[in-house]
């Protein structure tokens, strides 16, 4: 919440916010999946409570649908949420997007490539469009090799996301961004990939670990 | 908790091109499907980005019920409670 807020009064560039069991599965009267409370739709309401913002874009690459956050936000018309997830789902109205993730078992080229061409297809035109006073990236590295959400992806796609995450940040909302950790069980994993995507948000450069897994 | 000597918050002062890290201890206790520490070596894995002094580590503050309410019915608290995630 205290992240939100700041990022969109223009305190903090933007910020990269640890979890304990957050945040995507949990709906109004559910929650699940290792998710007790919607730690980002409670932070966007205390935010417009205190005047800060109104409309959020969030884009969700955990492995799994987003569907607590879906839940909350559906009736909501100042929140575009665009899910990379299992299945296609595109409503006219066209604020609540669900894109289905390439199957790694069926390409030809490279999973990180195909993803990271679904999000840019997916994300920045529609954030434009949007208007949005700050953008949400759920992040979860679930879907890195090797990982319950396995969909073949590396370091490399994360940091490519964040690139695209960054750059319509910039664009579209004075670069107000908030990266919230999703799904992701291997301490390896997290420990690999966590401080890179935080150099990229803090604009450093990051010594890149070998490639492993 | 430390991050370069800024750790906590900081009262309103505008601190553009910041960017934040938010943790609490908490997250370690009870925590997504991995048991203790999400990073290995947390927060030393932090370190180096905690030199510049653009990095900054915040902990959070707690969740007051008021502030859960705001997304959730209030059935939903006690739940989250008793489950042993």
């Amino acid at each position: 919440m205290e992240a939100m807020g700041r990022v969109a009064a223009g305190e903090l560039a933007n910020a990269f916010c640890f979890i304990g069991a957050g945040g995507h599965h949990a709906g109004r009267n559910f929650f699940g999946g290792y998710c007790c409370f919607n730690d980002v739709v409670i932070a966007l309401r205390q935010a417009r409570r205190t005047g800060r913002l109104r409309r959020v874009a969030i884009l969700d690459t955990d492995a799994h649908h987003g569907d607590g956050t879906r839940d909350l936000v559906a009736a909501d018309p100042d929140v575009l949420h665009v899910c990379v997830c299992g299945s296609d789902y595109a409503p006219p109205e066209g604020t609540k997007v669900d894109i289905a993730a390439p199957d790694p078992w069926s390409l030809n080229g490279s999973p990180d490539e195909a993803y990271l061409e679904l999000v840019r297809q997916a994300f920045p035109a529609r954030a434009e469009r949007f208007r949005p006073d700050l953008l949400v990236w759920y992040f979860g590295f679930d879907t890195h090799r090797g990982d319950y959400g396995d969909l073949g992806l590396t370091l490399a796609a994360y940091l490519g996301i964040a690139d695209v995450m960054l750059e319509t940040a910039g664009r579209v909302c004075g670069g107000k961004l908030l990266v919230v950790l999703g799904g992701g069980s291997r301490t390896d994993l997290a420990t690999r990939l966590i401080p890179p995507i935080i150099a990229k948000l803090g604009g450093l450069a990051h010594r890149q670990p070998a490639a492993t897994g | 908790m430390e991050g370069n000597g800024q750790h906590g918050r900081m009262s309103g002062r505008v601190i553009g091109g910041i960017t934040g890290i938010y943790y609490h201890p908490s997250f370690s206790r009870r925590s997504y499907l991995t048991t203790g520490r999400r990073l290995a070596d947390f927060p030393a894995a932090l370190d180096p980005l905690l030199q510049h002094p653009q990095v900054v580590l915040y902990e959070c503050p707690p969740a007051t019920d008021e502030l859960i309410l705001l997304a959730h019915e209030p059935a939903l608290i006690p739940q989250v409670e008793a489950d042993l995630l």
